[in-house]
């Protein structure tokens, strides 16, 4: 199979095009992604290609954005609704969860709600209570709603397209990090592919302990995994879930089967979060198999704010010393 | 006079460390007032007098670890006289071990505990190496490393030391019967290279065959023909065409027997016994019959002798009727093979190239390799197989 490279940004577009010129249905909104570009350029040229009626630049208005996506959804549409930063998500919990989510179950399957919320994880960069925090966990919780956390351009490309088909509201977070070209290039095929939800991806095997990683928290992970096996010999399980929900519970069971220790790392908030669930349901179904506590590597729970980042977010450092309480002693 | 103990500061404190004496032996006290520090494994705390008086003996030096609810001192009154005698009763009831410990809570990973019960070790007995002292994956498998190597000394005549057993059982001493069962099949197995093979036979002429013989036996010899009887006949009739499946081994001698004594392994309350019914061969399917209901009957009340229960040349044993399919019986030693027989159960098979339903029952043949192989042993059993399924031959 021909391959070729591509940057994260690019492979999002490039879904979003190829989903466009494959079904008249889909339709963008969303501040600036028309005439603006999209905040990042991500949507860049879609205005041009696709026309007003297809791109559509909204008003400042979250809910509103999400509330016609709702509409037009139930109408036939598959909108792919464009929440520039991931806290304004607070602002459509309305239309996402109490009509959005629960539509197609309540009325016996009488309407569907195709939607997709690309939003965006604004960590690292000092921005602030409003932009920075990730909110995953909300989403994790509500029945029905699909959590899609891509970590690489192949994930990405693969992951949107299939959101785009998918019958059910998705939210499909993107990072800050991942939107520079240089160091996000990686290599997906030249022709369509498709990747299912619930699919975890095992990044590195290991026999020690088993780390499951999300977003930015992968590379991190592997580059601590990398460290790891160098300075203390200690060898690194790397799951990237790429779905939150659906989980790949199996492939992560499996792991923990096989190591006898678990390690989450994410950057939502450590207190009921991403990793609060994984670590749940792994002692709930396979107590047996742990050979120590589960660890969760996650932001702390304090407000993000202009110039903390570096003091709460969870980095490299702080993976190693999670696995290292749990495998030395 | 009275006896300052050890107290007992949470659950799960078992013992106390005497850090320091706050006061010294001929020192007046006062009820309440602090006389020591002690330390749990969690806290250091101070104790206080529980009554005013004069220090009479401290009974545990600083530094010692001393059980919960022991006397480590005595307060007396002033003027009080306390003979010697009480004094070194108190003292030794501090340095004898308790006899009832309360029951120890063990650290251990869940991992390890399912491992610990799986190899059956016991948690109490090994040190925990994680954090805390939690006993890990890594301790219970050096604990089960170094009881194979203590087991692999131990390999002498000499009867094994009892090891403490840690699942709780209800002793059922072996007797009589069982233990005749449990030796006779464990010879068997350690002395002859056994090995079962099994085959399909479509029972539905014997399902038939058994009908129109009932009809006529039971009304006029109550008398209704099994299954079972019919099986030990086909079997009778192989077994004097194939002379080594009739056999008894013995040393570096084959004998070939010139009778065909078929057992009928029978369940019964405390065991199994296999009544003989001697010189099957010779008879018809009527006399076999009433021949194994009357041993059976004779077996159900303990009443078989030992004539009825020797002299057998082969065994057929049927699970059948417990929905059993397929089995690997054991051959009844000096015999050379059994054959075990599995329900009848009705199943689409291929005949002349359509589906069909019939009766199919799957018969298991144990043989000793000693004696025979599997060739051989395979076409003893087509044999069996054919008979049953033109049960005419039976009658030729």
């Amino acid at each position: 199979m021909a391959k070729k490279t591509i940057a994260y940004i690019d492979a999002i577009r490039e879904a979003l095009r190829e989903e466009m010129a494959r079904d008249p249905k889909v339709i963008i909104m969303g501040e600036d992604v028309g005439l603006g570009q999209g905040a990042f350029t991500v949507t860049k040229g879609l205005y041009q290609e696709f026309g007003k009626d297809r791109v559509i630049d909204t008003p400042i208005s979250e809910e509103s954005i999400i509330g016609a996506c709702v509409g037009l959804a139930m109408a036939g549409f598959r909108p792919v609704a464009e929440i520039m930063f991931n806290p304004f998500m607070a602002l459509v919990m309305d239309p996402l969860i109490n009509h959005a989510a629960c539509y197609r179950y309540v009325s016996g399957g009488q309407v569907k709600v195709p939607m997709v919320i690309r939003t965006l994880v604004c960590q690292g960069r000092g921005a602030g209570h409003d932009h920075a925090p990730f909110y995953a966990s909300w989403f994790m919780h509500i029945p029905c709603l699909r959590v899609i956390v891509p970590s690489t351009p192949y994930d990405a490309k693969g992951l949107l397209k299939t959101a785009i088909r998918d019958d059910y509201p998705c939210i499909f977070y993107e990072h800050i990090d991942f939107y520079p070209r240089k160091p996000n290039l990686g290599e997906i095929p030249e022709e369509e592919y498709l990747i299912p939800f619930g699919e975890a991806d095992i990044k590195r095997e290991g026999s020690d302990v088993t780390v499951v990683a999300i977003l930015t928290g992968v590379k991190a992970s592997l580059s601590a995994a990398e460290k790891l096996e160098k300075e203390e010999g200690i060898s690194v399980e790397v799951i990237d879930p790429r779905t939150l929900a659906p989980l790949d519970k199996q492939t992560i069971l499996n792991s923990v089967k096989k190591t006898g220790r678990l390690v989450v790392v994410e950057t939502d908030f450590k207190t009921a979060g991403v990793g609060a669930e994984i670590a749940a349901m792994v002692v709930e179904e396979a107590l047996e198999y742990l050979d120590a506590p589960v660890k969760r590597v996650a932001t702390k729970d304090i407000p993000i704010s202009f110039t903390n980042e570096k003091y709460i977010l969870p980095d490299e450092q702080a993976i190693v010393k999670a696995v290292k309480e749990l495998v030395l002693k | 006079m009275y006896e300052v103990t050890m107290p007992k500061l949470s659950l799960t404190m078992e013992t106390g460390k005497i850090i320091r004496w706050l006061k010294k032996e001929g020192d007046k006290v006062e009820k309440g007032e602090p006389i020591l520090e002690i330390e749990t494994e969690k806290v250091t705390v101070e104790v206080e007098a529980p009554a005013s008086g004069i220090l009479h003996k401290i009974l545990a030096k600083e530094g010692e670890e001393v059980p919960i609810q022991k006397t480590i001192a005595i307060i007396k009154e002033p003027g009080e006289e306390i003979p010697e005698e009480t004094v070194v009763e108190a003292k030794r009831e501090v340095t004898v071990p308790t006899a009832e410990k309360p029951v120890e809570r063990v650290k251990a990973s869940p991992l390890a505990k399912k491992l610990a019960k799986e190899y059956g070790i016991d948690l109490t007995k090994i040190k925990g190496t994680g954090p805390g002292g939690r006993i890990l994956k890594e301790d219970v498998l050096r604990a089960v490393e170094e009881a194979k190597a203590a087991a692999a000394v131990t390999v002498t005549p000499t009867p094994p030391t009892p090891t403490p057993s840690v699942e709780k059982a209800k002793i059922v001493p072996l007797t009589g019967i069982r233990k005749t069962i449990g030796k006779r099949m464990a010879q068997s197995l350690q002395t002859a290279p056994q090995l079962t093979i099994t085959m399909e036979v479509d029972m539905g002429e014997v399902v038939k065959l058994r009908e129109q013989v009932v009809s006529e036996t039971e009304k006029k010899l109550s008398l209704r023909v099994t299954y079972t009887d019919i099986i030990v006949m086909a079997v009778a009739k192989a077994l004097k065409e194939f002379p080594f499946m009739n056999s008894r081994l013995e040393e570096d001698k084959l004998k070939l027997l010139e009778e065909v004594n078929v057992g009928v392994a029978t369940a019964i309350e405390d065991g199994l016994v296999v009544p003989v019914v001697k010189n099957a061969d010779k008879k018809s399917l009527v006399e076999i019959s009433s021949n194994i209901r009357s041993l059976v009957e004779k077996a159900r009340q303990g009443k078989l002798s030992i004539e009825d229960v020797s002299g057998g040349t082969f065994t057929v044993t049927n699970l059948g009727m417990y929905g059993v399919d397929v089995f690997t019986p054991i051959i009844n030693p000096p015999e050379s093979a059994i054959l075990g027989v599995g329900r009848i159960v009705e199943k689409p098979v291929v005949k002349d190239g359509q589906i069909v339903i019939r009766p199919i029952t799957i018969l298991s043949l144990t043989f000793d390799h000693r004696v025979t192989d599997g060739a051989q042993a395979a076409v003893f059993l087509q044999r069996i197989k054919e008979l049953l399924e033109k049960p005419f031959l039976l009658f030729i």
